[in-house]
């Protein structure tokens, strides 16, 4: 046990984990980051090929790391026609390029869908997980047993930090409307119940189906027929008819799930769900005539995911807060994402998401092709990190996030690196108007809704 | 707790764009512009959207001047164009290569070449196969019909929002000389990556006589694409009657939402051009050298930046040949790269995919590296990017049958090899989407005055008014 990276990743359950200052930690994540691509570049063949382009064979500098760490759509590279075309053998294949551990033969030859597919793979040990690409390709992201068993210690670990809330198994779960069923999201979900809820009270779920990958991606599928030109008119208007049933039953689930908060409102609650879900179920209590006063005075909120372009007012933490009467200093918040193993719990005090030491978090340019010159302070750009703990998939990943990381102390005492709350996607912000002549049938195919 | 913020190490240069107003050239620095995919700022003055718009109670400046007179003062603009002392011209370059993507004496080849579309015989030609009556530009056209009825038509002339695309600067000079044949009113909004030509053109005109007519209807401006507080204001039917705009998605989108009843949409969509060679390029060494040469030069028309410029080659071979035949385009194509000095490294997901695929090595095969040096990628289906910066995708077919099946609505041009094939398949190209079939190596060139984009543009541009004047007894 005398690795740098085994070194980092013992701090996982340290009280203190988030006061080593990036002095303190610089030597031995460098350390870590140069034992990763040791074991790894034999292993993935993604990294392989960086590593020979850029000519790294050793991280002696936070620099030589940068031509290696993978853009977040190196996960959406595989050709679209293996998922549209139900290829399982190819995407497997591909997933096999991005993966340390060689993906065994799986039976294909009877597949009943992407998700059967995912099913098998499971069952291999390996874990994919897949972001919700509505417009374009979804990202397959694979991932180890290891992985999982870090996710559910870290997700716990995160909320405790970053809500102040013990893992005293006392609370009634209640869940806000439907999350993606994908590996990550289910562990998650049941780790959170295993620490926090109260085994004699049964888990509230919204009457929704799960949303399947082969659900998600669907629409990628049949995006990809109209551009063909192969889209029959019935099968887009069938396509369209189920949509709007599903957001009806969305609707009704919103109903359902605000009758259930009311009618166990003074029991301790532990409220999960997206800032969209959680609004319009906070509307849906108002609506029915409860709010702040009738509910349990320590019940705590448990946000995952962003915005994702939701519509909302601007006041609409607040307004979750007041609804369900959670206390002032339990507004947690979490930065992560899909493409990492570990969360940046935000602190109370200072309102900044703090970086644990086993994620190595780097600013770029904004093309993402160098690394800021950065020793102290605050500086802005976008973000990389690389996830130590990470074992089922290359650590190094580049965001789409534009972030700004101070590597002084933050205000509530914790001396590591935090970043501050002012994310940005550079998808959202103001864009080019670079127009030409030239271009591809995705801009002659109408949204789906 | 100290805050440092820390700039990218190279401090942004900030380059001066004018803007011209109906005949006026305007400095100043109130407002900064980002053009983002190349790291540069530039400045501009503050918009006078007053200054931009003809009112409707003043017919437009150009109505009453003849046609041949128009032309003579184009021919006049090409010739100063040309002329290697023209100052505007040079400054226009210099600060154009801080913005390009296309490196300078690309640049300055193109200005040069899109000069020589301000030709009289190439002017006539364009407005006589636009219109069956080239006379209605200049005056009311009597006709009747069989009926007794009569009446005088005229191509009125409109007023015209042109979105200019940033692509390709010879788009400027035909936009000019476009909108000065229907003699309209013009307002050019410019790109981020090209917020210069067109203001450069407008000067050396003005330079010639800077109160002609010409002169007076032109105006060169740029906001940023979406800008709400611009386009809410200027995109009504009061003050234009169409905009023509180059591009799709967002560009596109933006402009939709302000259509409606007298204000109308000419659109230049985007394309995706491709190449279609057939087994006969296999009949000896010499014809499969000679097809991989011409898919080569369609490929890298302007560096593959335009949309002639060919993306995808459907070729009717087996791996194998397909293979012999990858080897020699990427021969070509890398050398014609290197011949024009650009060495753009490829954009990262590109990169990515790329690689990809090299790993995926049965299904696919990659010649050269992704370090935009050139590079052809082998597969039994189009891949799912869109091939940019001297990058094609051979996709091998058992029968150029099959490749029509992957013409859409977004497909321009097709390159076809050998030319006697054509023939047979241009109705079905035409019925999956293309609109336009050439031989391969000639994706460039096109017969003068023919149609762009499925319509005869300049025909659709103008105001079409009719004068009935009573019936004539039988």
């Amino acid at each position: 046990m005398s690795s740098a990276v085994e070194k980092l990743l013992r701090l996982a359950d340290a009280p203190d984990r988030f006061d080593h200052s990036h002095a303190d930690l610089r030597e031995t994540q460098l350390a870590a980051l140069d034992e990763r691509l040791r074991e790894r570049r034999g292993r993935i063949a993604l990294l392989a090929r960086r590593a020979e382009d850029a000519g790294v064979g050793e991280i002696r500098d936070r620099a030589d790391m940068v031509p290696l760490l993978f853009p977040h759509t190196a996960y959406k590279s595989y050709p679209e026609s293996f998922l549209t075309e139900e290829r399982w053998d190819r995407l497997g294949k591909w997933l096999g390029t991005v993966s340390p551990y060689p993906i065994g033969p799986v039976d294909t030859s009877d597949v009943a869908g992407i998700d059967d597919w995912i099913a098998r793979l499971e069952a291999a040990g390996h874990y994919v997980s897949c972001s919700s690409g509505t417009t374009g390709k979804s990202a397959l992201l694979i991932a180890s047993e290891r992985d999982m068993d870090w996710t559910r210690k870290d997700t716990v670990n995160v909320f405790s930090w970053g809500s102040g809330v013990r893992p005293a198994r006392d609370r009634r779960m209640i869940g806000l409307g439907a999350t993606a069923a994908v590996p990550k999201n289910v562990i998650t979900a049941q780790a959170q119940e295993a620490a926090f809820g109260d085994p004699a009270r049964e888990r509230f779920r919204p009457p929704l189906p799960p949303i399947t990958v082969g659900s998600l991606t669907r629409t990628v599928v049949l995006r990809k027929k109209i551009a063909d030109g192969t889209a029959r008119p019935e099968e887009i208007a069938d396509f369209e008819r189920t949509s709007q049933e599903r957001r009806r039953a969305v609707d009704e689930a919103v109903t359902a799930t605000a009758e259930a908060l009311v009618r166990h409102r003074e029991e301790k609650l532990y409220i999960a769900g997206m800032w969209n879900s959680l609004y319009q179920v906070a509307r849906a209590v108002r609506d029915m005539g409860y709010a702040a006063a009738d509910f349990h005075p320590d019940n705590c909120v448990y946000v995952g995911g962003g915005l994702k372009r939701a519509q909302l007012p601007d006041d609409y933490q607040e307004y979750v807060h007041r609804t369900f009467n959670i206390p002032a200093e339990r507004d947690f918040q979490n930065y992560s994402m899909q493409e990492l193993n570990s969360g940046m719990p935000k602190c109370r005090k200072g309102g900044r998401y703090h970086v644990p030491p086993w994620v190595v978090p780097f600013v770029l340019d904004e093309p993402g092709d160098a690394l800021l010159p950065h020793e102290r302070g605050e500086v802005q750009g976008r973000a990389a990190f690389f996830d130590l703990s990470l074992d089922g998939r290359w650590g190094g990943v580049i965001t789409g996030d534009r972030i700004s990381l101070d590597l002084d102390p933050c205000a509530c005492g914790a001396g590591g690196p935090t970043v501050r709350d002012d994310i940005a996607r550079y998808a959202d912000l103001a864009g080019d108007d670079k127009i030409g002549c030239a271009g591809t049938v995705d801009a002659y195919v109408r949204g789906l809704s | 707790m100290t805050v440092s913020r820390t700039r990218p190490p190279s401090a942004e240069p900030v380059v001066t764009a004018p803007f011209f107003q109906r005949g006026d050239v305007v400095e100043g620095n109130d407002t900064v512009h980002r053009s983002r995919d190349l790291g540069v700022a530039f400045a501009t003055p503050r918009l006078a959207m007053d200054r931009i718009v003809h009112p409707r109670d003043e017919v437009p400046p150009l109505l009453d001047v003849p046609l041949a007179e128009i032309i003579d003062f184009l021919v006049e603009t090409g010739a100063r164009l040309r002329d290697p002392g023209n100052p505007f011209v040079r400054d226009c370059v210099d600060r154009m290569s801080a913005t390009h993507v296309l490196p300078r004496q690309v640049l300055e080849a193109q200005v040069a070449g899109a000069a020589s579309y301000l030709d009289g015989r190439l002017l006539r030609t364009v407005v006589e196969q636009n219109f069956p009556d080239p006379a209605a530009l200049d005056g009311w056209i009597p006709k009747q019909d069989h009926t007794g009825r009569r009446s005088y038509v005229r191509a009125f002339a409109p007023r015209l929002i042109h979105v200019l695309p940033g692509n390709s600067p010879g788009v400027a000079v035909k936009s000019i000389a476009q909108g000065a044949l229907v003699k309209g009113v013009n307002l050019f909004k410019m790109s981020s990556s090209d917020p210069f030509t067109t203001v450069a053109i407008l000067r050396t005109m003005a330079a010639i006589d800077p109160g002609h007519p010409v002169v007076r209807s032109m105006s060169a401006v740029y906001w940023r694409g979406g800008d709400d507080t611009v386009e809410r204001v200027l995109y009504r039917p009061q003050y234009f009657d169409k905009i023509v705009a180059w591009g799709g998605g967002d560009a596109i989108d933006n402009v939709i939402k302000y259509l409606g009843p007298g204000f109308q949409l000419v659109s230049f969509d985007p394309k995706t051009s491709i190449s279609m060679v057939g087994r006969e390029a296999f009949a000896s060494d010499e014809t499969l050298d000679l097809a991989a040469g011409l898919a080569a030069s369609d490929v890298m028309v302007l560096n593959q930046e335009a949309c002639v410029a060919s993306r995808f080659v459907y070729l009717e071979a087996d791996r194998a040949g397909a293979d012999r035949f990858c080897a020699r385009l990427h021969a070509h194509i890398a050398a014609k790269a290197a011949a024009s000095g650009d060495a753009r490294p490829l954009d990262r997901d590109l990169r990515e995919q790329i690689d990809t695929l090299a790993m995926l090595d049965d299904e696919f095969r990659v010649w050269g590296r992704t370090d935009g040096t050139g590079l052809v990628i082998r597969s039994d289906e189009p891949v799912d990017f869109h091939p940019i910066n001297k990058v094609v995708n051979v996709v091998r077919v058992d029968s150029l049958d099959h490749a029509v099946g992957f013409v859409n609505v977004a497909t321009q041009t097709v390159g076809f090899y050998p030319f006697d094939r054509t023939a047979d398949y241009r109705d079905r190209l035409a019925s999956c989407g293309a609109q336009r079939v050439v031989r391969l190596g000639e994706a460039g060139p096109s017969t003068i005055g023919n149609p762009h984009d499925a319509m005869y543009p300049l025909h659709r541009f103008v105001h079409w008014m009719a004068h009935e004047d009573g019936t004539v007894p039988p």
